[in-house]
């Protein structure tokens, strides 16, 4: 604490280099793990079964790219998610805006809605796998699944909680309903929306990879990496995870970013 | 009430007050409609969608719409639960997922906590731990299963390191929220009354992460359900989600329904299990 008080006097150009110094500290423990991979890649042909040498990973992504297989199967996945995830949250806020505005829509839909929830996810997949088959309609399905539970349960929440003094001011301007949830309604259930998406979105990614491992039809990259796997080729699944995990953050930082544009005239 | 002005009833509403002279005044408010009290049906009203879909569940199966392969009459399912459970594969199937899944959740909620804390007290963790943890924290546990499959096999190991992934982390995240929120003064005044270690970690330190912490584990016990059931049906020879993978493979619609319900039963209750938890330990938190 006594090092940041002095550090924050100091002129600002030291103060940066010594931050730049003080975070490179982070990247230790990275490279250390990195190090004891690579000497297990090193040490004999049964681990390096397991552990692939690090240039061997940076060899298949390049490979991958030049194919072509990795653009194919991360344009299927992408294409896949966004079809389920525009549906998921199409029918959610649907949903969602029937169950605040209608008490036999919420009588009707909550005790359905619970229930189906509290199947864990991938669970249902051997269900929707003989009602749907293997191809596309299930995968899609159980992506729109993924974003439709957080959407329902935001949009409600959102709309029910609306301050009743914003009703109130609809009602002295003497809006219509549609004016009203157009104008008042929708706007102050913003913030709730985007916090549902905010879950919806990267839910969906990993529901849509899981998926694609589980499916194993079509071109996708949990289906890339199930063929990895199979082949034993760790390169390849490494290539994919990485892929997996900066898309799925790439996502949340994206809605994230939209959310607080959209969100600017609060402030 | 005094001797001069008697309410009549005044709990009802809509009655007139008498005044000694005996003549009627205007009512004190006007008298609301009488209307049929349906307040005792409403808690029962959760009942009718599942009513009504299991009425349309069974009409549609009588109708044969359908074949037997796309859906089963919910009697088929029954007599199923009653098939595997007396057969001793479900219980044997639920033994071993539950066994999985409680020392997976074990060792990860173990972990996580000492590495929340870790994170949430010392500097020098913070400064070479953090970064990796944040990157770590990313990666979906599911796109890891292909990876840990090579790594570890498809036997046991695979499936617990699986739930210890997917629990350390947001009972890491939990835990590093509830100390980092444990408000300053009021580990001040725990030093000004001179508290031991101990009381000051139950009366202060305890009270304050608890909560987070409890919330942290419900999210953690309910994601490692779920990636455990997609592992079983991934890559097992037993536990519950294998049982609905065989079912699944055998066209055998009614073994799998029994497995989606169980599944939905069992996180339900370990979903309510924590809340309960927590009010239990949380008196003080009632919402």
């Amino acid at each position: 604490m006594v090092g940041a008080g002095s550090a924050a006097l100091e002129a600002p150009v030291t103060h940066f280099a010594v931050r730049a110094i003080k975070s490179l500290r982070g990247g230790i423990v990275p490279l250390l793990l990195l190090g004891c991979w690579e000497y297990n890649a090193h040490r004999d042909a049964l681990h390096a079964y397991a552990f692939v040498p690090l240039e061997q990973v940076g060899a298949a992504l390049y490979e991958l790219l030049a194919n072509g297989d990795l653009w194919l199967n991360l344009k299927g996945s992408l294409l896949r998610t966004s079809l389920g995830l525009a549906t998921g949250v199409a029918l959610g806020i649907g949903s969602g805006v029937l169950m605040a505005f209608s008490r036999v829509a919420l009588t009707l839909i909550n005790p359905l809605y619970q229930s189906i929830r509290q199947v864990p996810l991938l669970g249902l997949t051997p269900l929707i796998g003989l009602w749907l088959g293997n191809g596309e309609p299930a995968k899609v399905f159980i992506i729109a699944l993924a974003a439709f539970y957080p959407m329902v349960l935001s949009t409600y929440e959102g709309l029910r909680n609306v301050d009743a003094r914003y009703r109130e001011v609809g009602q002295v301007y003497g809006l219509n309903r549609i004016q009203s949830f157009r104008r008042v309604l929708l706007p102050a259930a913003l913030p709730s929306l985007f916090a549902g998406l905010q879950q919806a979105v990267p839910f969906a990614w990993i529901v849509a990879v899981a998926g694609e491992l589980l499916f194993n039809v079509g071109a996708g990259l949990g289906n890339l990496m199930m063929v990895a796997e199979t082949g034993a080729h760790m390169d390849v699944i490494m290539v994919c995870t990485a892929g997996i995990t900066a898309l799925g953050f790439a996502m949340s930082q994206l809605v994230s970013i939209l959310s607080t544009h959209i969100h600017r005239w609060r402030q | 009430m005094n001797a001069t002005t008697i309410d009549v009833d005044a709990s009802r509403g809509g009655t007139t007050r008498l005044t000694p002279a005996g003549t009627v005044t205007l009512p004190f408010f006007v008298p609301a409609r009488r209307r049929i009290d349906w307040s005792h049906l409403t808690g029962l009203a959760w009942l009718a969608s599942p009513l009504l879909l299991l009425t349309a569940w069974i009409w549609v199966t009588r109708a044969h719409w359908f074949s037997e392969q796309i859906l089963v009459p919910p009697q088929a399912v029954l007599e199923a639960f009653q098939e595997v459970w007396n057969s001793g594969e479900l219980p044997g199937d639920l033994k071993i997922s539950l066994y999985r899944l409680l020392l997976g959740f074990s060792i990860g909620g173990a972990a996580g906590v000492a590495l929340g804390a870790l994170l949430a007290t010392s500097r020098q963790a913070q400064i070479y731990l953090r970064p990796t943890f944040q990157v770590l924290r990313q990666v979906p546990t599911l796109s890891l299963i292909p990876l840990f499959i090579l790594l570890f096999g498809i036997g046991e190991t695979l499936k617990i390191v699986i739930i210890v992934k997917s629990t350390i982390f947001p009972v890491a995240v939990a835990t590093l929220e509830g100390v980092g929120n444990i408000p300053r003064d009021y580990c001040d005044v725990g030093r000004v009354y001179r508290l031991g270690p101990w009381t000051q970690f139950r009366r202060i330190i305890f009270p304050a992460t608890v909560p987070a912490l409890l919330t942290g584990a419900r999210i953690a016990l309910g994601r490692s359900w779920m990636v455990l059931v997609a592992v079983e049906l991934l890559a097992a020879d037993s536990g519950i989600g294998q049982m609905m993978e065989i079912g699944r493979q055998m066209l055998r619609l009614d073994i799998v329904m029994v497995g989606v319900i169980v599944t939905g039963s069992l996180g339900f209750a370990f979903d309510r299990g924590l809340r309960w938890l927590e009010r239990a330990l949380l008196p003080w938190k009632r919402r």
